[in-house]
């Protein structure tokens, strides 16, 4: 752990811009409780981003950095697509090396953090779209989960390839037209979170970002199952309200709609990652 | 280092592909020779003690208090701003800024040039910011630019940078202090 | 007696000592063994820190033997992967994480994994990879052939070509030496020429086994090593999300320059360490020079003495052990007084010879033949290569080949 890095030296804190200063004074550093319920008072891991207005996936990635445990010894593994666009602005350590290999890249970060830092909880969480978790990455994916690597992997599904302009993803849905699938989708979505669990994760939930405080939960519970026990998966509904054709304040009401179709709250947890959730709620840590 | 910028668009100016290397061990460079520590930290005093709107751009592992060096170094950064009547802007981190950054209080190493420009600043020196953004840095100002730079790094040196001191630690900054009040002197500043 | 210096241990119990002193003046015991092995008792001696495998022939017994390093305790994380693809992106995942890295393969496992290199050069990681050449193309083959290196030559990354097991061995070490040199810092390809060196046994001098290199100390990095450990807290490895509101036409240029740079950099060093970046072979006076590199170079060698005994014709060779950076000040120098130069190769298009001309063009005026050339697992044996010069001198050939 190292508060240590984003401490400013006093001698020149006068030159610092005042976001940087308040990211050391107002970060919620060190503090495992902290969660969405912070995001009013404390100083975000992410302020300016360049998705569209009212994208859900902007609203997913304020959640989902308000609710890691361990902000200070995190590093976050990302891919192309619209997420590959907020990622510079994270105040995290952060990666986006290639399309695809996310989860192969993490591998080897959290495996040697592992050796590096035996004494330390470093958490390595892979964020990245529905293209590069479910079609270019897939093998990398899967297979991260087959060796049982201690990762926590976010999919952004947003059923499309949206930072492209709009192709069809094989977590398009049947039937949607969209480019490169000018007739139609031909075949059906693609159940990632059933891979999952066939695959070997510990701790699998499919959602959408709906509900803030549940985000949290589900975050936080895939973190501290990924950290003892292995690999654990989340797979949440962002809608491209872009490439759907909705406006900017549609976004909360598609996801509310899904809530209760598609994207119905789904969680899975194998024996031991039951024991880490329900020791970690005890511990007041959930 | 051949010649003070601007030099022009792509491709870009590369020192290496002028055969300067970053100089040995125990000494420096200055332009494209290597010279005696000493001498290039007089002319480094001596071009920001004479150029317009001297700048020190301190980067990251002098800004934060992340070991105990970076605390001593960026105390002697403060003292080596004061004698050298220079400001300071600081490269605080190396991810590119959106929507734009605001080149009075902040240097990207992705277009350090803004904040050359808009400052008009002559002479610059990069002190505490890792190696690959100090050289992707000192390459666009050498392109872009007129500006003196000069690089006081802990590690190697860059020779792309009009004058590169190497192996600077806190006692190096102490000497540089000593010979920039020297110049300072000598100038009748 | 005090000593004065005290004695450190790396993570496996070896006692760290000086790059200097394990490549040139450490004791060496004679050993017979093959390149694969080779490998082996270089990444023993090396303070790795991780490594991840795949299977290709004929790399995989590298694989396997820094495997059972792991076993035995001198390389910190070890696993298959999925493909090469996987693999190389692994290793980037481990070398941003801080550790001293190697990693092996071959042939159509090179051109898989083809997309991470370039993400490795501009990452600055100083990732070893140690390259069997094999055959690349439709029809496929298993056989020696080092086509696969010319896809390499722009990725950014070094490239060294060793000619013998024990160059092997003596480049490995080196090669994480230079490599993470602060100013220098990208990835090394230390390359053979697959079966005739990873799988022939030759004698080899080793040091002992009881001392190391010095552990890699991420925190000299040019740029910020991934473990929330190095200010600043907020940093992204890659900035390559191109799009003009984020990041300067002008940064993405620079950073490109700044790799290459970064190669012509490593050249002081790899002259140290390698003890030159060129070695010249036979009658300085000789006006027929063979430019080759590996085992191409091998061959000309013993062609050079074939035709001095044999045919009374001098010749000479001059070796590349570098091919990124590229030699060309000492190959020009070397080439000085030559009338012909022959450029040997182990592939089909004959990669060596096009930067061998591009590196004279404009500097020496000296006819430069891309000849002898063979590829897709023939051998190029040295009475080839003399019956090619003795043609090309209009001189009776009696040799029967």
């Amino acid at each position: 752990m190292s508060y240590k890095i984003f401490k400013i030296n006093e001698d020149l804190k006068d030159f610092m811009p005042p976001e940087i200063v308040d990211l050391e004074e107002k970060a919620t550093w060190g503090n495992p409780k902290r969660g969405v319920m912070d995001l009013p008072y404390s100083k975000e891991l992410i302020e300016e981003h360049s998705l569209c207005a009212g994208c859900p996936e902007s609203a997913a990635f304020r959640y989902i950095l308000a609710s890691l445990p361990n902000p200070e010894d995190t590093i976050i593994v990302n891919s192309t697509g619209c997420t590959s666009l907020v990622f510079p602005h994270i105040a995290l350590h952060t990666v986006h090396s290639l399309f695809g290999n996310q989860n192969a890249v993490a591998s080897g970060i959290k495996r040697v953090l592992e050796w590096r830092f035996p004494d330390k909880v470093k958490d390595v969480i892979v964020l990245a779209g529905d293209g590069a978790t479910v079609d270019i990455g897939l093998d990398c994916t899967l297979q991260s989960f087959f060796r049982q690597e201690k990762i926590t992997t976010i999919c952004f599904d947003n059923e499309v390839y949206a930072n492209t302009g709009g192709q069809e993803s094989g977590m398009t849905v049947k039937g949607h037209v969209f480019k490169m699938a000018p007739k139609g989708k031909q075949w059906d979505k693609v159940p990632m979170w059933q891979l999952a669990i066939d695959s070997g994760c510990h701790y699998v939930v499919r959602m959408t970002v709906s509900s803030p405080k549940k985000v949290e939960k589900v975050i936080k519970q895939a973190i501290y199952v990924a950290r003892e026990v292995g690999p654990t998966y989340i797979h949440l509904y962002t809608p491209c309200i872009l490439e759907i054709g909705l406006n900017a304040d549609d976004g909360l009401e598609e996801m509310r709609r899904t809530d209760k179709e598609r994207f119905k709250f789904f969680e899975y947890m194998t024996d031991a990652a039951k024991e880490v959730i329900e020791r970690k709620k005890e511990e007041g840590l959930i | 280092m051949a010649k003070l910028g601007p030099s022009g668009y792509s491709p870009y100016p590369v020192a290496m592909y002028e055969d300067i290397l970053t100089p040995p061990p125990g000494k420096a460079l200055l332009f494209n020779e290597i010279v005696d520590e000493e001498i290039a930290m007089r002319e480094a005093a001596k071009a920001m003690l004479t150029r317009e709107n001297p700048t020190i751009f301190p980067g990251p592992q002098v800004l934060y208090a992340w070991n105990e060096e970076a605390k001593e170094k960026a105390r002697l950064v403060r003292k080596i701003a004061e004698t050298l009547g220079a400001k300071i802007i600081p490269m605080y981190d190396y991810r590119p800024k959106y929507p734009k950054i605001d080149p009075e209080k902040e240097i990207n190493p992705n277009h350090p040039n803004l904040t050359i420009w808009h400052n008009n600043i002559k002479a610059c020196i990069f002190i505490g910011v890792h190696c690959h953004y100090a050289n992707v840095a000192l390459k666009i100002i050498r392109a872009e630019t007129d500006c003196f730079t000069i690089a006081m790094c802990g590690n190697a040196g860059h020779e792309d940078a009009m004058i590169t001191l190497r192996d600077q630690h806190t006692e190096e900054l102490e000497k540089f202090i000593r010979v920039a009040e020297e110049v300072k002197k000598e100038l009748g500043k | 007696m005090q000593k004065t210096e005290q004695v450190q241990y790396n993570r496996a119990g070896q006692r760290i000592v000086s790059p200097d002193y394990l490549l040139f003046e450490a004791p060496r015991e004679k050993q017979f063994m093959t390149g694969s092995e080779v490998v082996k008792e270089a990444v023993k001696r090396a303070s790795v820190d991780a490594s991840v495998s795949y299977p290709i022939t004929p790399q995989s017994e590298a694989a396997h033997l820094i495997g059972e390093l792991w076993v035995e305790g001198y390389v910190g994380v070890y696993f298959r992967g999925e493909s090469e693809f996987g693999v190389m992106s692994e290793v980037a995942g481990c070398s941003m994480a801080g550790a001293r890295t190697i990693t092996t393969t071959s042939g159509p496992g090179t051109l898989r994994a083809m997309e991470n290199f370039p993400m490795w050069a501009g990452s600055r990681l100083p990732i070893q990879l140690v390259l069997m050449a094999r055959g690349v193309n439709a029809p496929l083959t298993i056989q020696p052939d080092n086509l696969e290196i010319s896809f390499l030559l722009d990725t950014g990354c070094m490239i060294w070509h060793a000619e013998t097991a024990q160059e092997l061995f003596d480049m490995i070490l080196a090669g994480f030496v230079v490599a993470e040199q602060p100013d220098v810092h990208v990835p090394v390809i230390t390359a053979i020429d697959g079966f005739f060196i990873s799988h022939t046994r030759e004698a080899v001098m080793l040091p002992p086994d009881d001392i190391a290199l010095p552990p890699y100390n991420p925190y000299k990095s040019p740029m910020v090593p991934l473990d929330m450990e190095m200010a600043p807290g907020r940093f992204l490895r890659d900035p390559y999300v191109m799009k003009s509101n984020y990041i300067s036409y002008a940064a993405h240029t620079s950073w490109q320059f700044e790799v290459r740079a970064a190669i012509e950099r490593s050249k002081p060093y790899a002259k140290h360490y390698l003890r030159g970046l060129i070695e010249e072979f036979g009658d300085p006076e000789a006006e027929i020079v063979f430019v080759a590199s590996g085992t191409a170079a091998a061959q000309a060698k013993e062609a050079t003495l074939m035709l001095l005994h044999d045919e009374g014709v001098k010749a000479r060779v001059v070796r590349l052990k570098t091919i990124r950076p590229f030699p060309t000040k000492e190959l020009i120098e070397a080439l000085r007084g030559a009338k012909y130069v022959f450029v040997p190769e182990f592939n089909v298009i004959g990669w060596l010879e096009r930067e061998v001309r591009r590196a004279l063009y404009g500097n020496l005026d000296v006819p430069v033949i891309g000849s002898p050339r063979v590829a897709g697992g023939m051998t190029m044996p040295p009475e080839f290569i003399v019956k090619e010069i003795l043609q090309f001198l209009g001189k009776e050939v009696k040799h029967v080949v």
